[in-house]
């Protein structure tokens, strides 16, 4: 029996009751829906907004370009190149036993090698990252490999900008190379160049040289894309992107720097190390600088080739460099000191002068040893000069005349005059790593030895030798002084600094750091010097009498620098004789032209027993050659005309 | 029988203003679903067509229920809860195991979920067992019996599949439709007493650790962003993201570029909110609430005490489904796998629905009879 009745009052007020509450809880609940929705869509609309935007959108990275290097003529001397390389994405690898085994017939890596490549990324970065199978394809790789896309879904071959030298090893420390920066510095980094660049791991900075030292100025700055992805980052084939667009920010390449280097000479330098005579190819570095601080050419030999550092070096490679004996990192030209040898010279001849204690003319005694307190010291020569003056002394490097020239001087005054030209401290070239030599006094020995300087001790030093240490840069600096009479440059190797269009942003000037004035040390005096130094070669009894150059004359100054101190038994024994190590530095410091000089060339080979056989020939071969090919192509800014004999 | 029957047409006595608003959500529905499926790399373009499908068997279950006397159920209501109780049995047995539980009977043509039916089935036992009753007042603890037990039977059965979230949404319908015909206020309050107390115990031997996971993460979404709260985080990215009007069909990028989770069927609000703002949420909920009340309406309106039940229980069906889907996309609610009726992809959920709301209609249809 259904209730078909006529609702009762009764039953009418509990139904008015319960439509009440039912309705509140409507209201309620209405309410709170509406509300949250308020809350989300209104008051937080745009802050979640934009984290949909962040959502979707997957910033990618654009390379920018890094300045290139040229020469003072714009020849390239550092340039960029794209590189190619396999990427395996995990996530869409579909058959990657099969992909590797494909690919590896290819590339020739083993198939379980890009099997594990692939595993090994998926579980560092996550299945979305791109894997690096193989960097620095050649065309014919990815010809087939773009095949092998057809059949395998994620596969990708990028394109990154990679450094390149084209010079290869020479003048890999004067460039430098790149390397990943590391941790440590991001902070500093960004410190410093903030706000223009920005730093973060993985970046490529400059590791040495000028790559380093220009890195605010080489460095460009990496725009970005902003990709559309899904949830599992896969581009977005749609164009849900029309709603909001996204303006990509173009990358900024670097500027560019315009070396003062000669690229040609920088060619001929290097090569002159290359040698076949007896001695072979000669370790240790050269630098030619024009009389104003421009320099020319910078080797250091041996080298490296800063290329493999783009191409990724291994540990093993790494290492052999490292403990390389010839020191192939060394950047030998400012990162290596050695005593002077007899290119100290001219510095005791140039006190003498200024303090009185000689004339040009004034004829001293050179036997072949001096016996002084309880010791003997020795000429190279066993018949000894006789009675020289200073241009004969300087010719033949007589030892003796400035042993008596040092014993008069007295420590303090050689150093003294040696400070002078700014020996024992940086040239403050803009390179890394630059040391700063050491010209030692009697307060110091004191000081730090804790003992008296002994007088005997004079005359060692007076002939370059004991405790004076000098880079061959410094001595390029000392040399082109006694050529322009008494100015210290500064050396540099930027002239300037373009932007991508050519445009000029900043010049160098040329800069003396400071000049001897005719108080310290007279004008004369220098020419007496420079007349001196062309006898060492124009002389017919010069130290360097061989290497003459029918074009131009050169004036110069040999050098031997003692790696050991010899007893007098062994002190004649033929140099080439002795274990490498023990063999003496040469040297050879030249300006030229002799009468009017305008460049300056400073050579030091490691161990080739004397500056005469060892550097000369190498200073010749480019004084040579520069003022052969170069003075017609007017590169100098001095005169033309050719130099009077 | 002499009393006069108002002469109105078949077509006349068709709740009109039920129909449009179902309808109406319904095309929301499609709406939405297209523009989630268009894109041709989806992998989902069919769904939108299937749907059509489902919503045409449901428009004709709804119409059919419709003329139905829906007396017929209340009749063959225990002879339901049987079939579907071993239908459920055997779910636990030979189901097919989705996301850890045994839910599911695989029938061809779709996947049979009888813990769903139980929601409708138990309404009509309810509708059945308290229409009996001679008055409106309080029930006694002893007339609780009956139906409690009818309740609880399945209830156990579906926990241990395991699916909590099904077994709560009987729980809270049902004590809906029991509150709704008075139960004693102290009964109440042991109820609510009892309930506080085993929840200790029903939280360390009961709740299984992604359930647990869900609750704590309902109250701090932050505690496992990629895990258990990456849906709400996501979802409530999408909604709020729509700000007022929202980013246009088919250009929610949540949804399109599929960061939105189960978008299809149980975050298919969050893809509404997305792409239609704020105006087009709120047009959506009250078209909901519209509805809801035309049940409840009806219910009143309607001649017998089966009558009243059956349209409250289906109108409370509506609202909670509503309610806790809404309230989970928008993190007010723990995730609860349920679909949002009417706009959520999936033949059972839309057959479901449809049933209910048939009902209601039926009732009213029939409320000019007597």
């Amino acid at each position: 029996m259904r209730e078909t009745l006529p609702r009762m009052e009764e039953e009418l007020q509990e139904i008015i009751h319960r439509w009440k509450w039912v309705s509140w809880i409507m209201v309620g609940a209405g309410l709170i829906l509406i509300s949250r929705l308020w809350y989300l869509q209104i008051i937080h609309g745009e802050k979640l907004r934009k984290s949909s935007e962040i959502n979707r959108l997957k910033e990618t990275k654009i390379q920018a370009p890094r300045g290139l290097i040229f020469d003072r003529n714009n020849k390239i001397l550092v340039d960029n190149f794209l590189d190619l390389k396999l990427t395996i994405t995990p996530q869409y690898i579909n058959n990657l036993e099969e992909a590797a085994k494909d690919i590896s017939t290819i590339i020739q890596i083993a198939p379980q090698h890009i099997m594990e490549k692939v595993k090994t990324g998926e579980k560092k970065y996550g299945p979305f990252r791109p894997v690096i199978i193989k960097k620095h394809l050649t065309l014919n790789q990815v010809v087939d490999l773009k095949f092998l896309q057809w059949d395998y879904t994620g596969l990708d071959i990028q394109t990154t900008i990679i450094r390149h030298y084209p010079l290869n090893q020479n003048g890999a420390h004067l460039f430098g190379y790149l390397g990943e920066i590391e941790k440590n510095q991001i902070l500093s980094f960004n410190e410093k160049y903030k706000p223009r660049l920005h730093f973060q791991s993985g970046d490529i900075i400059g590791k040495s040289g000028l790559e380093t030292i220009w890195e605010h100025e080489l460095r460009g700055i990496d725009g970005f894309e902003f990709v559309e992805v899904d949830v599992h980052n896969r581009k977005s084939i749609s164009n849900i992107a029309g709603l909001w667009s996204f303006e990509p920010k173009k990358p900024i390449p670097g500027r560019n720097l315009i070396l003062t280097i000669d690229k040609d000479l920088q060619e001929k330098t290097y090569s002159s190390f290359l040698r076949k005579d007896k001695i072979g190819p000669r370790y240790g570095s050269a630098v030619v600088m024009k009389n104003n601080g421009e320099i020319l050419a910078w080797v250091s030999y041996p080298s490296y080739d800063p290329n493999i550092f783009s191409m990724g070096l291994s540990t093993a490679k790494w290492m052999n460099l490292v403990y390389d004996p010839t020191k192939p990192l060394i950047n030998k030209v400012i990162q290596e000191h050695y005593a002077p040898g007899s290119t100290f010279k001219p510095i005791i001849a140039l006190a003498a002068l200024q303090e009185g204690l000689i004339t040009e003319q004034t004829l001293i005694e050179s036997p072949k040893e001096l016996v002084f307190g309880r010791r003997t010291y020795h000429d190279y020569r066993k018949t000894g000069h006789g009675p020289i003056n200073l241009f004969s002394a300087i010719e033949r490097s007589a030892n003796v005349f400035f042993y008596k020239l040092g014993i008069e001087l007295g420590i303090d005054k050689i150093a003294k005059y040696a400070k002078l030209f700014h020996l024992g401290q940086k040239t403050n070239i803009k390179l890394d790593g630059e040391i700063a030599g050491f010209i030692p006094n009697s307060q110091w020995k004191k000081k730090h030895l804790g003992e008296a300087w002994q007088p005997g001790e004079d005359l060692v030093h007076a002939i370059g030798q004991g405790f004076i240490l000098v880079t061959p840069l410094q001595m390029a600096i000392v040399y082109n002084a006694i050529a322009t009479s008494g100015n210290i440059v500064k050396p540099f190797i930027v002239k300037k600094i373009t932007d991508i269009n050519n445009k000029e942003i900043k010049s160098f000037k040329a800069k003396i750091s400071s000049t001897i004035n005719n108080d310290q040390i007279a004008k004369e005096h220098f020419k007496t010097i420079r007349t001196a130094l062309k006898k060492v070669v124009h002389g017919s009894d010069g130290t360097a009498r061989w290497w003459k150059i029918k074009e131009v004359e050169m004036a110069g100054k040999t050098g031997t620098s003692q790696v050991i101190a010899f007893s007098k038994e062994n002190i004649h024994d033929k140099c080439q004789k002795r274990p490498l190590k023990q063999r003496h530095h040469g040297w050879f410091v030249a300006i030229a032209p002799a009468e009017k000089p305008e460049i300056t060339v400073s050579v030091l080979t490691e161990h080739s027993c004397s500056g005469s056989s060892g550097s000369a020939p190498i200073a010749r071969d480019i004084i040579h050659w520069y003022f052969k090919n170069k003075k017609e192509n007017n590169i100098s800014s001095v005169s033309n005309k050719p130099a009077k004999i | 029988m002499n009393i006069q029957e108002p002469k109105l047409s078949t077509i006349k006595k068709l709740n009109w203003s039920l129909i449009i608003t179902i309808v109406t959500l319904l095309i929301i529905g499609l709406i939405n679903l297209h523009s989630i499926s268009h894109r041709a790399d989806s992998t989902t373009t069919h769904l939108f067509y299937l749907q059509l499908i489902w919503i045409f068997l449901g428009m004709s279950v709804f119409l059919l229920i419709s003329f139905i006397n829906y007396h017929i159920f209340i009749r063959i209501a225990y002879i339901l809860y049987g079939l579907n109780l071993t239908f459920l049995i055997l779910v636990s047995f030979f189901g097919n195991v989705l996301s850890g539980s045994r839910r599911w009977l695989d029938l061809g043509l779709f996947n049979y979920q009888p813990s769903e039916t139980f929601k409708i089935i138990l309404i009509f036992i309810l509708a059945r067992i308290l229409s009996t009753k001679r008055s409106w007042r309080a029930m006694t603890l002893t007339e609780l019996i009956k139906p409690l037990c009818f309740i609880l039977i399945p209830v156990l059965l579906i926990i241990s599949q395991p699916d909590l979230g099904t077994a709560l949404m009987i729980l809270i319908i049902t004590s809906s439709i029991i509150i709704f015909a008075k139960v004693h206020k102290n009964i109440l309050l042991y109820f609510i007493f009892f309930i506080l107390s085993i929840s200790p115990i029903a939280w360390h031997f009961v709740l299984k650790d992604y359930q647990k996971n869900r609750i704590l993460t309902f109250i701090s979404p932050g505690r496992d962003p990629r895990g258990t709260g990456y849906n709400t985080i996501q979802s409530k990215i999408a909604i709020g993201s729509g700000q007022f009007l929202g980013k246009g069909f088919q250009k929610g990028t949540q949804s399109q570029l599929e960061f939105l989770p189960e978008r299809h069927t149980d975050f298919i609000f969050s893809v509404l909110s997305e792409e239609h703002g704020f105006v087009g949420s709120i047009v959506t909920i009250l078209l909901f609430l519209f509805l809801i009340i035309i049940g409840f309406h009806t219910a009143f309106q309607s001649k017998d005490k089966v009558g009243v039940f059956l349209c409250v229980g289906m109108s409370f069906y509506m609202f909670w489904h509503m309610f806790i889907n809404i309230g989970m996309t928008m993190g007010v609610l723990p995730v609860v796998g349920i679909p949002l009726p009417l706009l959520s992809y999936g033949g059972s959920s839309l057959l479901t629905t449809m049933t209910a709301l048939g009902v209601i209609s039926s009732v009213s249809y029939r409320r000019y009879l007597f």
